[in-house]
């Protein structure tokens, strides 16, 4: 098997194992299922860039322009930003779901693999090596938000149900194990400082695309379908990000909006890819 | 102004400086962009009614949705965003000054911390201070009622951040609407050999040859043609008079007089050679069409389509391959008569096919055409700055959080005090509960420390 093919299937089985056992950890809290978890996150994170980059190595072509590579940085671009806030604000906890994410979207992935194949001449631009690891590392942290938002939302309605109900003492099994999860306002906070490493990234990387149209197709706007999609995602964080400045917004709106704008990230991702043509899939 | 005047105004000026306003806003300007991936822009209007029910296809033409982007909608809505950015800016972003400095009840604020340490209330506060100092903050000291208060602020700059992210906003918008007003683009085919000039600036484009590179590569799913280059030979005729030959590739267009040039397309032209009763028709023959253009023939309603080029086609099956390198070319014709179709055919080169009446015609020689787009857009520059602007502004918004600490310090019994603090900030209190948390471990444990 060569080289890059192995370090795939190593991300791939460290991902799911991972997934297990943090998502077993997010149940049953029980500190061996995190002490196992955090090293297979971290090693399919290791051999998913070391994959990047022998492929790069091993072809001499960048490994980011097709749907294979580019899912590939976006996984590990997701796990790479979990674990730093993992480390920091100390959330192993929510592992399971980006790991569990992550496997899923590389086993996409490499249903896409082609083996190597020369840039078509619109690709071939030094704008394309800062120009998708820019974007796709925003759809990275706008995942890792997606999470948060989505604990967020599942404690909101299960503390909401369990005060709605009778007899909800402390002695009840979810009350206790709602309340080993940080406060809302906590991980609203965590899902507002990962919108915050992804917008400026995605305006950075909707920036940088539009220096490269420029030079390629002629004009740094053309409302091709994936430019105006990435500008719709855009636009939902723009929103996201003004709400949060309203105290009375702040949390369970502002965390429904996170979820849709995740939805949008994959909708222009992928959606886009597949389902409409435009300049971005340039025949020319 | 009169009441009602006044009363218009005051609404006027809380609903355009409202955030939430300022978000249903996004709301509609995003809807009107999804529109605009979903259903295809810039169509014929028989598109639509292929492609979606008649009802919804005249909807669709009726809302201008087939050309979204450039529609009263899309710009009333920018329009009205760039509107309430402006009052909000006026009304609300620029008069936003820091809080006056004045006391507060402590433990009234979410984010507060009382400790006891050890020394006198002077020697507290001056150890507090300079603990706030070595970690950026600014301090203030002022008396109250004969309570000394310390405050300390931090990133008071950074309130400008909003101000700095709508002013790239509205700087982008500017240049876009500079070239609106002042750019233009446009696209032309040039037959290899031929020249042509560019209506908005009389430049003159002779394509001197245009060539490609495809690589065939065997991929997991099949053949794949992977195109590698397109280059074209120009001679360009620029507001100099003098010709300068130059070379424009995909990723790297030519400049002339402001006005860029683009590889953007490439085809084949197609030499026909008509005739009737055996001998050719001048002004038939002499043409070059180009893929998608069509001749009548004379003194009949019937009409011939060039509908497009085939590179190379299979010598066994006899039908088109995928290969786009010219090998056993051939041209798909299609006939139609008095606007009805009669049907469509493959015709290798040369071939000849029998049009009625007399009239013959083959497809004699193609021509290789290079497609350019130019563009003039005088407002990019502005364009480009603003973008570098709203980035500022996004990472000053974010990265920079204003806050503000009040600290008082007291006497509880000889030589030991009593140190309150709370903060508060411009995203209020959840953002910072970390950091005040570190901030008072680190007022406790040097106050202990000295
Ligand atoms: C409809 C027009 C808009 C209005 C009325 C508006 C209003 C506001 C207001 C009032 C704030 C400050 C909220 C606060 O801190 O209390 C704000 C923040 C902000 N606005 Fe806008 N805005 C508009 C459009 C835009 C646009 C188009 C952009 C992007 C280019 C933008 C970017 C920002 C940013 C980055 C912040 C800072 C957010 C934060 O600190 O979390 N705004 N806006």
């Amino acid at each position: 098997m060569p080289l890059d093919e192995l370090l795939i299937a190593v991300a791939l089985c460290a991902y799911t194992l991972g997934a297990l056992a943090l998502l077993g950890y997010f149940f049953a809290r029980t500190p061996w299922l995190r002490d196992v978890g955090i090293p297979l996150a971290i090693l399919g994170c290791v051999a998913q860039f070391g994959q990047l980059f022998a492929r790069w190595e091993l072809t001499h072509v960048w490994p980011l322009l097709n749907l294979y590579g580019s899912l590939s940085l976006f996984t590990a671009m997701s796990v790479a930003i979990y674990i730093g806030f993992a480390f920091r604000y100390k959330l192993w906890f929510a592992g399971g779901f980006v790991l569990a994410l992550a496997a899923i979207f590389l086993a996409y992935g490499v249903t896409w693999y082609e083996g190597t194949m020369p840039p078509v001449p619109s690709l071939q631009s030094y704008w394309a090596k800062i120009h998708v690891p820019i974007v796709v590392s925003s759809y990275a942290a706008f995942l890792v938000a997606f999470v948060f938002s989505c604990i967020y939302l599942i404690k909101y309605y299960a503390e909401r149900r369990l005060q709605s109900q009778e007899g909800s003492g402390r002695g009840n099994p979810l009350a206790r194990w709602l309340s080993s999860l940080p406060s809302l306002p906590q991980l609203d906070v965590v899902v507002y400082r990962a919108v915050a490493i992804g917008l400026p990234l995605i305006s950075v990387g909707i920036i940088t695309g539009a220096m490269w149209a420029k030079e390629a197709w002629g004009a740094y706007w053309q409302w091709d379908p994936k430019e105006t999609a990435a500008l719709f995602s855009w636009i939902i964080y723009l929103a996201y990000m003004h709400l949060h400045t309203r105290h009375s917004w702040r949390g369970l709106r502002t965390n429904w909006v996170s979820v849709v704008g995740f939805l949008s990230i994959i909708f222009c991702y992928l959606g886009v890819n597949i389902w409409i043509s435009g300049l971005h899939s340039y025949k020319v | 102004m009169t009441a009602v005047a006044r009363q218009l105004y005051g609404d006027f000026v809380r609903t355009f400086g409202s955030v939430f306003f300022a978000v249903s806003l996004f709301l509609v300007w995003g809807v009107l962009t999804l529109i605009g991936v979903i259903v295809a822009q810039g169509e014929d209007p028989n598109v639509y009614f292929q492609s979606y029910a008649a009802p919804i296809a005249r909807a669709i033409l009726r809302l201008n949705f087939d050309n979204v982007y450039h529609s009263p909608w899309y710009v009333g809505i920018i329009a009205l965003i760039l509107l309430s950015l402006a009052v909000c800016t006026f009304k609300r972003v620029i008069p936003a000054r820091l809080p006056p400095l004045r006391p507060v009840s402590i433990d009234k604020i979410p984010l507060h911390a009382t400790f006891n340490t050890p020394g006198a209330p002077e020697q507290v506060r001056a150890r507090v201070a300079e603990t706030l100092r070595a970690q950026g903050w600014r301090i203030r000291e002022r008396i109250f009622g004969g309570v000394e208060w310390s405050f300390a602020d931090k990133h008071n700059w950074a309130r400008r951040g909003v101000l700095v992210a709508h002013s790239g906003f509205v700087i982008i918008a500017a240049g876009t609407t500079l070239y609106w007003a002042r750019g233009f683009s446009g696209e032309m085919a040039v037959l290899s050999g031929q020249t042509q000039q560019v209506p908005q600036t009389q430049a003159l484009v002779r394509l001197d040859d245009f060539s490609y590179k495809i690589s065939p590569i065997m991929t997991k799913s099949g053949m794949v043609y992977q195109p590698i280059d397109y280059v074209s030979h120009v001679t360009v005729t620029g507001k100099d008079g003098i010709p300068k030959r130059l070379t424009v590739r995909v990723n790297h267009p030519i400049d002339v007089d402001g006005t860029l040039y683009y590889q953007a397309s490439y085809g084949f032209g197609m030499r026909f050679l008509v005739t009737h009763n055996g001998r050719p028709d001048a002004a038939l023959s002499g043409r070059t069409l180009l893929e998608g253009e069509s001749f009548d023939v004379p003194g009949t309603q019937r009409s011939m389509l060039y509908e497009r080029f085939v590179p190379t086609v299979d010598k066994q099956s006899g039908m088109p391959t995928a290969d786009p390198r010219v090998n056993a070319p051939a041209v798909v014709l299609a006939a139609s008569d008095a606007g009805n179709p009669l049907g469509e055919g493959l015709v290798p080169l040369r071939s000849w096919v029998d049009l009625g009446n007399g009239w013959r015609m083959k497809p004699q020689r193609y021509v290789i055409y290079s497609g350019f787009q130019y563009r003039y857009d005088p407002g990019v520059v502005l364009v480009g700055i603003g973008a570098f602007v709203l980035l500022a502004g996004l990472v000053i918004s974010f990265y920079f959080l204003p806050a503000r600490v009040y600290v008082r310090v007291d006497e509880v019994a000889p030589n030991v005090s009593r140190v309150g603090a709370a903060a508060t900030t411009v995203k209020g209190y959840d953002v910072f509960a970390n950091a005040f948390a570190r901030l008072m471990t680190s007022l406790r444990g040097e106050a202990q420390d000295a």
